[in-house]
């Protein structure tokens, strides 16, 4: 039975000799910052800015296309179109459904609480309209103009347009990136771990700790989530920030903010704490077996093996991280976690750490 | 009260220590004495409920040393202060010992109350944020000391509690454990300091992986060697050693300076007879004094003999 205060004890006596080591948490904060942040943006800025993108909604249709097409009928007002075809024309105050738009001007109109969904929108102008409510679903669209849209609602949403160019890389791209959030919580913890456990081994401070009234499993607890704790934290704040950037610099490309999907946040909430816990646990083990923090954090690195598996399936293109895909390897992670805790367990002893770990 | 009947701690082929049976009384200052590896260190650590025994048994108060169930209770009436002080250098004192407090579950007041009093008496509470790395070392072992009080223990265990300490410092510490036994405080030591022991200890074990003898400091010398007898004369002759070699009541003599030097059996029937004998011959008997022998020497000749 743990008591929750005794670990909860021993963490923050960890944490606050943690916050004494400058060095240490630069490391532990600029890695993060670094690889989550410096470098997707290294990646992203110049495709953004020097590549030209296609996507559904095209700013440069409207000037192509020119004045109406001669057939266009007179405005559709207050209609309700459904299952038709329609070729060159004014919709106004219209609701858009199971329709093909093609050559369509949607000019001076209001499209309030409308949905364009199943439809196709191409070489199409909205021209001085104002969009509100407006939510586009499977709709094509390529060549749309929206450079003389008035408005635009915050509420304009994209939910599964037919993916262009951009889409089809972009997925890859952010794959590869959320590895790094995954890659990270899993390294940090053989800098903390192996400091928390071994570096009170080498400053001969566990033998009067083990003589206090704690359980050895308050003791391991409270090792694990002061190494848990800054891994995860530091994890985060690179993570909002890679986030907010990378929104920033893609927003203009894509029209709204992109990150953080499902995918992301899935990964964040379960893959993460996972391989973060998992690395804790193994620099435990590891700690058992060595007495310097150097040769500790060496071994550590082979921990992670688990993770780099993943990133490099992720990197091959074998393996593709959608929500199915972080359920089961955050399960597998949890499985692998939950052994390592009861192997960890069962040598965490203090016989075993005053008299063998040497 | 702490009893071990038979203890032993066997680590793979090595045996640390082999039925060690002592009994500490409450309210008594105990020392372990012994050389290096004789298992002091782990007799003290397997009272802290730190290892487990191989076999025998041992009890502080009817808690029994070795049961997981009774291992809490034991902490918890228990003060250790291992053989080095394992302060966290980068925290505090206050820190350090509030950290302590928290885990034998001290009240927030008490232990404020405490923690101050300790360290105003340490002369450390303005200093009380500053990293104890850059303490001396023994105000390091007056922390750990300290910290080992820190909730009020009825059982203290000291291993080498004035090593690194200086002559005062050392002096301060050892006025605290008599202050602390008279506190009615039941206190183990593990010491080489073979003065400090004979100065402070109710009772002492020589120890070398087993018992090699227990008893009072004072009293462990009797029996174990000659008694000797210092007798100052004005002026020794030359032929006196060989005249008192002849004396049935001395089995060793030797002149060192003006100093006749015998061992005799019984200096209390003998000496009278060997005086009067002196007298006799017109010797002028300066000094008479018993020669005493120091726990080191017991100490020495103990372990040398246990070796062999």
């Amino acid at each position: 039975m743990i008591r929750w205060k005794n670990a909860w004890i021993v963490m923050r006596k960890d944490l606050a000799e943690f916050k004494k080591q400058k060095f240490v948490i630069g490391s532990i904060v600029a890695m993060p910052i670094f690889l989550g942040v410096v470098l997707p943006l290294v990646m992203f800025v110049p495709m953004v800015t020097m590549v030209p993108l296609d996507r559904p909604w095209d700013i440069n249709g409207l000037l192509e296309i020119g004045n109406l097409p001669d057939d266009a009928t007179i405005p559709w007002t207050n209609k309700t179109i459904q299952n038709g075809s329609f070729d060159s024309t004014i919709l106004n105050h219209t609701k858009i459904q199971n329709t093909s738009l093609t050559h369509c001007i949607i000019d001076s109109c209001i499209l309030e609480n409308t949905t364009i969904q199943d439809s196709t929108i191409q070489k199409s102008v909205l021209h001085d309209s104002i969009l509100i409510n407006v939510t586009v679903i499977r709709a094509e669209g390529a060549s749309l103009d929206g450079r003389n849209i008035l408005a635009i609602s915050s509420d304009l949403r994209f939910i599964k347009t037919k993916p262009s160019e951009i889409d089809q890389v972009l997925p890859m791209m952010f794959n590869m990136i959320l590895m790094i959030f995954i890659i990270v919580p899993a390294t940090l913890p053989t800098i903390i771990a192996t400091y928390s456990i071994v570096g009170e081994k080498n400053n001969r401070s566990l033998e009067p700790l083990l003589a206090t009234p704690t359980t050895d499993g308050e003791l391991l607890t409270g090792k694990i989530f002061s190494s848990f704790v800054p891994s995860m934290g530091a994890t985060y704040l690179a993570f909002t920030l890679g986030v907010v950037l990378l929104d920033i610099v893609l927003i203009p490309k894509v029209g709204y903010p992109i990150l953080p999907n499902l995918t992301w946040i899935l990964s964040m909430l379960l893959l993460a704490p996972t391989a973060c816990l998992m690395s804790v646990l193994a620099c435990v083990l590891v700690s058992s077996k060595v007495s310097d923090v150097r040769a500790a954090q060496q071994l550590g690195g082979f921990v992670i093996m688990p993770v780099v598996l993943l990133m490099l399936g992720v990197l091959a293109g074998f393996i593709f991280l959608s929500p199915v895909m972080i359920f089961i390897f955050a399960g597998l992670y949890g499985a692998l976690d939950v052994g390592l805790f009861l192997f960890a367990k069962a040598i965490f002893n203090r016989e075993a750490i005053l008299t063998k770990w040497s | 009260m702490i009893t071990c009947e038979r203890l032993t701690k066997t680590f793979q082929s090595v045996t640390a220590i082999q039925d060690l049976s002592i009994t500490i009384p409450d309210g008594c200052i105990f020392g372990l004495l012994g050389p290096n590896g004789a298992g002091k260190t782990t007799t003290m650590r397997m009272l802290s409920c730190l290892i487990q025994p191989t076999s025998g048994k041992a009890h502080i108060d009817s808690y029994e040393i070795g049961n997981k169930e009774d291992a809490q209770h034991i902490r918890k009436m228990i003060g250790l202060l291992p053989e080095v002080p394992g302060l966290y250098e980068t925290l505090g004192a206050y820190k350090n010992l509030d950290f302590y407090a928290q885990l034998y579950g001290v009240p927030k007041k008490q232990r404020e109350e405490s923690i101050q009093t300790t360290l105003t008496n340490l002369d450390l509470w303005d200093r009380r944020d500053e990293p104890v790395g850059g303490f001396s070392k023994g105000m390091k072992q007056k922390i750990a000391i300290a910290r080992a009080l820190i909730h009020d223990p009825k059982y203290i265990f000291l291993d080498e509690p004035t090593a690194s300490l200086d002559p005062m410092a050392a002096k301060v510490v050892r006025e605290y454990i008599l202050e602390l036994k008279k506190k009615g405080n039941t206190i183990l030591i593990n010491t080489h300091n073979l003065s400090e022991a004979e100065r402070i200890c109710d009772s002492v074990a020589l120890v070398k992986n087993r018992i090699v003898k227990v008893g009072n400091p004072k009293d462990l010398a009797k029996g174990l060697f000659t008694r000797t007898i210092n007798i100052t004369i004005k002026k020794i002759p030359s032929t006196l050693l060989k005249d008192i070699e002849s004396f049935s009541l001395v089995s060793q003599a030797h002149v060192q300076g003006n100093q006749l030097i015998l061992n005799v059996k019984n200096p209390e029937e003998d000496n009278p007879q060997i005086i009067t004998w002196l007298l006799k011959q017109g010797l002028q008997i300066q000094f008479i004094s018993e020669e005493e022998h120091s726990l080191e020497d017991v100490y020495l000749k103990l372990i040398e003999e246990a070796g062999q």
